[in-house]
């Protein structure tokens, strides 16, 4: 029978029953979905990374290992797994504008990859294995037979297998391309022997050329040159090109460098994998998706937790006499306590069913192959996976809620049954602080009435606060983040690039060379290389852009003209020296420390770098190669040499950000919606509160022959001024968030935080239009007060 | 002359077959200045019948007159401007806004009310004026009755309409306030209808109409009504 009563009673506070449902679900929804999402990221990607044994450290050499360094590195007590490795970018011939990574493992125990259809890896195999997205999107079929341009030569092979690799999990170009995109970039496998191969034909064509060059003919210069050719030569020219090494080891990196400087003799650079673009960026995205899962769902759960609170001890309130009249009847308090805890314990299981659902459908959202991360990773399982401490969070809310509703309906039940059966009496009205004020006295009626009632019902008050703030927040997080990357990309596309196209040299290139192509291409260029600063690996970035074809810009965007006095730290390095200290860092591969005074900081897009003039380079005896040229003309115009490794247009860059916008959108979308859901859900169920504490009045009021709408408004009046100090509070805490948002990003991107006039015209807009729309909804219901009714009981 | 007019009034509450006739078939005329009591049992009727007079609720069959304006089939806020304008409320439970001090309550109606009084001195007339800023939850159950009054007699009205005034009051106060209720009313020349089951106070009337079942059961008027002083309580 109480059960019975039970659902009854549910129905009869429907709105509140619907409402704390609904907050539980989106409370849950997003705790569950958020915190899912960076769990699944976290396991689906690390079990790919294990499965293709993804390399601990990468060991980098501009001059190359030979197959004696390898076997000193595997030596190394510590490394389980060593191999030389080649990852190089290659344009696919007659296929404008598309070019691959080509890799090689060479002895396939480190650096692997994942089968997907087609042949299994054989270390003598001649053909190409394939990223099965990128042969998708392309067209291209097992079978098929690929051309591809190595240093100058060109060299055909039989698409044999379609696979995914943990090394291209996250595949980009370069470190300036943030979004993959598998139309005009992917990446594909061969075996050493392919490379052998590759390899004996561009020396024997090498030996050909300098013979004819020395006056034999052609023809003779060939078959010589085969004859001519030795294992010592394909030693030589293998070694240049594995300038990798890839090794699997759970030794500390500054371990690992003595070790290697050791058994080699020099330093080497040695990368952890938490400087490789793959498990850098997955890992980050992890991290961000705990940074934004410790706000959003927080926020969203305490609003949902003090919902209830506050909507619980209202229905108990409204209960008293129903719960008077069981303890009259002589059911014992514990049997009233378990009957009314069944509400918030029913409300919490139902809404966590639904909160489950909602959760999986957000993590899906984001994380699955159709889904907003689909062309973000390129990993073959996309199971869903749920942090362990999620469980006893939900639990404990059930918990919670079930104990709300215990406490509340305790206090109703404290003293006789005739206490209990006496009907609620709110608090006594007293004289808050406010009325000291000497303005109090000149408001008008509409405004006293309001101001008290707030002050009578502050947890009402507070509450309703807490959902418009929590509701422009996430608005302005949401749209604030929008306008930070649009700003980004402006700044990539129009205030750092004006180049059109970025050409990527072979890392030996030498200066001649470079000062060649340069001039022919009336380019500016850039040389990169690693540092490490005190042990800290960073990015030494060389500049000469005098033809303006790339800028350096500082804090506030604005191009950097650079000084020969000093170098540059980027906004991530501003710890390591202030403006006018000196800094110190020495190029990985020799020996030399350098010391510069730091002149200023610069934004710097993607790497952590020192930047200075190729002048200061020079002054300082810094010895560099050229890594990229910025030209002005297209891709299609710059002939292929040896010298290039391969090309980049801006536009395609840029194009490759339209997925990733896209993402930006969809996240900023689900925030707004679930901004306007929280607000109308909070304000509803407030609003509707407040108008049954308030019926009795708003019964006099119409009895005193105020009009409805007169009455309605004084209703939405109180609406408006809630979210006029709502939005006044959500305004700078949304900029609070959404700074810390940004400082959490801090270790991927320098980020400028930009809010555009629209985004604070939207977030006042949509939230002044929920608020209004709720009051409306709530001021209609005055039309159909029962004066008579509200007016019959005792206060 | 009649200020009040009822001609076959009924008031019919439907609940899925059942039928419930609150009123039935009322008819009657009040004349103005009159100290009128509408006497009964609970479920009689009375408070529908003052409901309908005070344009709290509408008749299902019949005409309401009240100084010459028939309100029997007016809408949502013409009987909002009729209450407004034409009567003045005073309940058992006082009904006042608990987050207004006692002089906004009474101000309150001047928001309303075109020709409304002073409010202070109305507050003055019923001997508050020392608890002009206190909240009504600061008063006892006969002050904040006594504001109540101020209220109702603040809008000027034609009519005072009052439902069991003294029926949350101890006897000696509910003295006190029948005999401010009856001396303000005198002083503005106001028709007062009071609803009651109190028999007493029914001496205090020049009419009397006594309802049963949703019909007047008899209407008297009485030529020599006592003062409250007169009645034995």
């Amino acid at each position: 029978m109480l059960f019975r009563k039970l659902l009854r009673t549910a129905w009869s506070y429907k709105a509140q029953f619907i409402s704390m449902i609904l907050m539980m679900t989106l409370g849950i929804g997003i705790f569950l979905g958020f915190n899912m999402e960076w769990k699944t990221i976290e396991y689906d990607t690390s079990r790919f990374l294990e499965d293709t044994k993804y390399a601990d450290y990468r060991l980098y050499s501009e001059s190359g290992f030979t197959k004696g360094d390898l076997e000193k590195i595997a030596s190394i007590d510590g490394v389980n797994a060593a191999t030389r490795y080649l990852s190089v970018n290659l344009e696919i011939k007659g296929e404008s504008k598309k070019s691959l990574a080509l890799d090689v493992s060479e002895n396939y125990t480190v650096s692997t990859f994942a089968r997907m259809s087609g042949k299994d890896y054989d270390e003598k195999s001649d053909g190409i294995w394939l990223s099965d997205k990128f042969a998708k999107l392309n067209n291209i079929e097992i079978g098929d037979t690929l051309t591809l341009e190595f240093q100058g030569l060109d060299t055909q092979s039989e698409v044999i297998g379609l696979i995914k690799a943990g090394e291209h999990m996250i595949c980009v170009a370069d470190s300036n391309q943030l979004m993959p995109d598998f139309t005009t970039f992917g990446y594909a496998y061969i075996s050493p022997a392919k490379l052998n191969a590759i390899l004996r034909e561009k020396v024997q064509n090498n030996i050909a050329d300098e013979m004819q060059k020395a006056g034999v003919p052609a023809d003779m210069a060939r078959s010589q040159a085969k004859m001519a050719l030795t294992d010592e030569m394909l030693a030589e020219a293998a070694d240049k090109v594995f300038s990798q090494i890839n090794l699997r080891s759970d030794m500390e990196k500054s371990d690992l460098e003595d070790a290697v400087k050791d058994k080699l003799g020099r330093t080497i650079m040695v990368v952890p994998k938490d400087d490789h673009v793959v498990y850098k960026q997955a890992t980050g995205e992890a991290e961000e998706g705990k940074t934004m899962g410790s706000i959003l769902p927080v926020l969203f759960l305490a609003i949902a937790i003090l919902t209830m609170v506050t909507t619980m001890h209202r229905v108990a309130t409204k209960e008293k006499t129903q719960i008077g009249v069981l303890k009259a009847l002589g059911f014992k308090n514990r049997t009233i306590l378990l009957h009314y805890s069944f509400y918030g314990l029913f409300i919490g299981i139902v809404g966590s069913v639904l909160g489950a659902v909602l959760g999986l459908f957000v993590c899906k959202l984001v994380m699955s192959e159709n889904g907003m991360m689909g062309t973000y990773f390129d990993m073959p399982d996309w199971t869903a996976a749920t942090p362990a401490f999620c469980y006893p969070v939900i639990i404990g809310t059930v918990i919670l809620l079930a104990l709300i509703s215990f406490l509340s309906v305790r206090a109703q039940l404290k003293g006789t049954a005739a206490d209990a059966l006496r009907p609620y009496t709110p608090k006594k009205m007293k004289k808050s602080f406010l009325e000291k004020l000497p303005f109090f006295g000149k408001l008008n009626f509409a405004t006293k009435w309001n101001i008290r009632d707030l002050m009578r019902h502050k947890s009402r008050f507070a509450m309703t606060l807490v959902g418009i703030s929590g509701c422009v927040i996430l608005l302005v997080g949401g749209l604030g983040m929008r306008d930070t990357m649009s700003g980004f990309l402006d700044l990539l596309d129009n205030g750092i690039s004006h180049y059109a196209t970025k050409v990527n040299l072979v890392e030996n290139t030498s200066p001649e060379a470079a000062a060649t192509l340069i001039s022919a291409l009336d380019a500016d260029w850039e040389s990169y290389s690693g540092i490490s600063i005190d042990g800290y690996t960073a990015t030494l970035d060389i500049v000469h852009n005098s033809k303006g074809r790339f800028e350096v810009v500082d804090e506030d965007n604005k191009p950097i003209s650079l000084r020969n006095d000093g170098v540059y730290l980027c906004l991530r390095l501003a710890d390591k020296a202030k403006i006018g200290e000196y800094i110190a860092f020495s190029p990985y591969g020799g020996e030399e420390t350098y010391r510069v005074k730091v002149i200023g900081y610069n934004r710097s897009i993607m790497t952590e770098s020192i930047t200075m003039s190729d002048k200061l380079a020079n002054e300082l005896g810094i010895n560099y190669n050229v890594s990229a040229v910025y030209t002005e003309k297209e891709s299609g115009e710059i002939s292929s040499s040896e010298l290039i490794a391969g090309k980049q247009d801006k536009r395609q860059l840029m194009d490759s950000f339209a997925s990733f916008v896209q993402i930006m959108n969809t996240m900023v979308l689900i925030l707004v919606v679930a901004a306007v859901i929280l607000g109308i859900v909070v304000l509803y169920n407030l609003g509707v509160m407040s108008y049954v504490e308030r019926s009795r009045e708003l019964a006099t009021l119409k009895v005193l022959g105020f009009r409805s709408r007169k009455i309605g408004r004084l209703l939405i009046s109180q609406n408006i001024w809630l979210t006029v100090i709502g939005v006044i509070i959500g305004i700078p805490a949304g900029v609070v968030v959404l700074r810390w948002l940004l400082s959490a990003l801090a270790s991927e991107y320098e980020l400028k935080l930009i809010l555009g006039p629209m985004t604070y015209a939207v977030s006042i807009f949509l939230t002044f239009g929920v608020s209004l729309l709720v009051g409306w909804m709530v001021a209609r219901k005055n039309k159909k007060i029962d004066m008579v009714e509200a007016l019959k009981a005792a206060e | 002359m009649s200020i009040i007019q009822f001609e076959n009034v009924s008031r019919i509450y439907t609940s899925g077959d059942h039928e419930l006739r609150a009123l039935d078939g009322v008819s009657f005329t009040l004349d103005e200045g009159k100290f009128v009591v509408i006497l009964g049992p609970s479920g009689a009727g009375k408070s529908t019948l003052l409901n309908l007079l005070g344009g709290l609720d509408s008749p299902s069959e019949g005409t309401i007159t009240v100084s010459g304006a028939d309100i029997s089939k007016l809408s949502d806020n013409a009987l909002a401007d009729y209450r407004a304008s034409t009567v003045g409320f005073v309940f058992q439970f006082y009904n006042l806004i608990p987050t207004l001090t006692v002089y906004e309550n009474v101000r309150l109606v001047s928001e309303i009310s075109k020709g409304a009084l002073d409010a202070k001195d109305m507050i003055g007339r019923v001997g508050l004026l020392d608890h002009l800023n206190n909240f009504p939850s600061e008063l006892s159950g006969g002050e904040q009755q006594r504001i109540s009054i101020a209220r109702a007699l603040c809008k000027n009205p034609k009519i005072l309409l009052c439902d069991e005034p003294t029926g949350a009051l101890d006897s000696e106060t509910g003295v006190m306030v029948l005999k401010l209720l009856l001396d303000m009313a005198k002083n503005y020349g106001k028709t007062i209808v009071i609803v009651t089951h109190n028999q007493n106070i029914a001496k205090m009337a020049d009419v009397v109409i006594r309802v049963k079942n949703g019909k007047i059961r008899s209407m008297e008027e009485q030529e020599n009504p006592l003062s409250a002083d007169e009645v034995e309580w």
